[in-house]
């Protein structure tokens, strides 16, 4: 077991980190999770337009179109949002201005729509490719505006104001040369070519987004976050960089088709793991909390009355530093395998219809039996299968758990000894 | 003594915070400690820390942390797990303590 943590320590962590550290990659985190509020307000408008009581439902259709409107403009735009911060961090990173980059990555963007003429309406801008569905394009494209930006400005491509001039004119200003090489690009790429730079990296990313569907696209990200964690590294956020964008496209096609009253088509998105796996939080340690409530070990008993609290939450730190689960052999197998299962068991259930996907997004802290509720759009399967992920996890940290347990009984059997000696 | 608490989030070093504050009262020492997360470090670098923690699971991001304080002479250091829960307070004032000196 040392060998491994001494192998994860070496190859894992500096990869991962390396990864998540890379500029792009956390522009891109950053950037997304900033459009979360957007996200979940909007997403609470779903739920009150198609409500999970039946009655409720007929009652709301008739202005269920009009209560869709604040969902349609935030989650249905969330591409258009994601481009601005992500090239406003990205700018940020290259310590160039936050605003000029957001500017420019939202107008390439834009420039790969094409708006349609529409009777009556004058120029329409469609809302289909400014969704999730979009997020890869907006991603390229911010990255593409930034890039141009940092050339520009590290070639001194900048128009040079006179002294006096106030530094936010000045800085307005740095864009202009940028922008006059962004806006001809993206247009003659797009308009003049003729090529579809939306239809090409939507295909492009198929196989990605496929992947992330599949079992082994759930077991992947469920194992390195599990291994990282093992070791005392944030695995959520490491690896959420690079799955985020994919989750998020995931939830988008889910949410489009639950708008549409059409059925849910993915099972993966990150609701998925945040409510069915990581229970309690990563490594669904609310089974090892349970059971600490009831240790015969006075300190396992000590950090499992202080960590359910946050436990209920989601929130793990304390029982993963505290029990600890960190480099702990005997903790970080059922670590790992607890969540493996609660994955593979969730994934079947919902394959085989018989709990909805998960299609809203939710606060991670909310305890998991409502979250679930909630993210299913108000299915009680739902709840009856965190209740049976838990009773699993709980069984599979139970002989590890015992184990741990007698040889801390025995190290403070030793420490009483030690005591009454003095 | 003013101490920044950097964690992903800035949710479990809430909890870590609230130890940490329990136990400065029980030593009587005196103490101001703020909870946040990684991305917005940069820009409390200013307002006149005395140490800035980190929380163990984001320490693989410690030489990030240290580039960004550089300038401004403030310790950097992580905090040991076992100091990172709800019963670690008196484990991470010992640090402080040590660091302060």
């Amino acid at each position: 077991m040392d060998k491994i943590f001494r192998l994860l320590d070496k190859y894992l962590i500096p990869t991962m980190t390396k990864l998540s550290e890379q500029r792009h990659l956390q522009a891109i985190r950053d950037g997304i999770i900033s459009t979360i509020p957007l996200i979940i307000v909007g997403s609470f408008f779903l739920i009150i337009a198609f409500p999970p009581v039946p009655a409720l439902a007929l009652a709301v259709k008739p202005y269920a179109a009009k209560v869709l409107l604040p969902f349609r403009l935030t989650m249905g735009l969330m591409a258009l949002y994601a481009c601005h911060s992500i090239g406003y961090y990205l700018a940020r990173s290259y310590k160039l201005d936050g605003i000029a980059g957001g500017i420019l990555a939202l107008v390439a963007f834009l420039l790969t729509t094409v708006p349609l003429t529409v009777a009556g309406q004058g120029l329409v801008l469609s809302m289909e490719n400014l969704g999730g569905g979009g997020m890869f394009v907006a991603i390229i494209m911010a990255i593409f505006a930034v890039e141009v930006l940092r050339f520009a400005k590290e070639h001194r491509l900048i128009i040079k104001l006179p002294e006096g001039v106030p530094d936010s004119v000045a800085r307005s200003f740095e864009a202009l040369i940028p922008a006059a090489i962004v806006i001809p690009t993206v247009w003659a790429v797009r308009d003049l070519l003729g090529f579809d730079i939306q239809h090409f990296v939507t295909e492009l990313f198929q196989p990605l987004v496929l992947a992330g569907n599949s079992l082994g696209g759930i077991l992947v990200p469920i194992v390195i976050i599990t291994l990282l964690w093992g070791t005392g590294i944030h695995g959520d956020s490491v690896v959420g960089t690079v799955a985020r964008p994919i989750w998020l496209v995931l939830l988008n096609q889910n949410i489009a088709a639950a708008a549409a009253g059409q059925p849910i088509p993915n099972i993966a998105p990150e609701p998925f793991f945040q409510w069915f796996v990581w229970i309690g939080g990563s490594g669904a340690t609310i089974g090892l909390v349970l059971l600490m409530l009831i240790s015969r070990s006075a300190y396992l008993r000590s950090v499992g009355r202080v960590t359910l609290l946050p436990g209920i939450c989601n929130i793990n730190e304390p029982v993963i530093f505290g029990a600890p689960v960190m480099l702990n052999p005997l903790l970080v197998i059922p670590f790992v395998l607890g969540p493996v299962t609660c994955g593979i068991v969730t994934f079947l259930a919902m394959s085989w219809g018989w709990v909805t996907k998960p299609f809203i997004l939710v606060p991670w802290t909310l305890p998991a039996p409502i979250g679930a509720y909630l993210a299913t759009g108000g299915d009680w399967r739902a709840i009856v299968l965190v209740f049976f992920n838990i009773a699993v996890v709980t069984l599979l940290y139970y002989p590890f758990f015992r184990a741990y347990e007698r040889k801390l009984l025995r190290e403070e059997a030793g420490q009483q000894i030690q005591e009454e000696v003095k | 003594m003013k101490v920044l608490l950097v964690c992903s989030g800035g949710m479990s070093s809430a909890i870590v915070v609230k130890a940490v504050q329990a136990e400065a009262v029980k030593k009587n020492v005196p103490i101001t400690i703020k909870s946040i997360g990684a991305g917005e470090l940069a820009e409390e670098l200013g307002n006149g820390w005395d140490t800035v923690l980190v929380a163990p699971q984001v320490r693989h991001r410690l030489d990030a942390f240290r580039a960004e304080a550089a300038g401004y002479d403030i310790p950097v250091e992580v905090i040991p797990p076992q100091g990172y829960s709800p019963l670690g307070g008196s484990i991470v004032l010992t640090l402080l303590q040590e660091l302060g000196k």
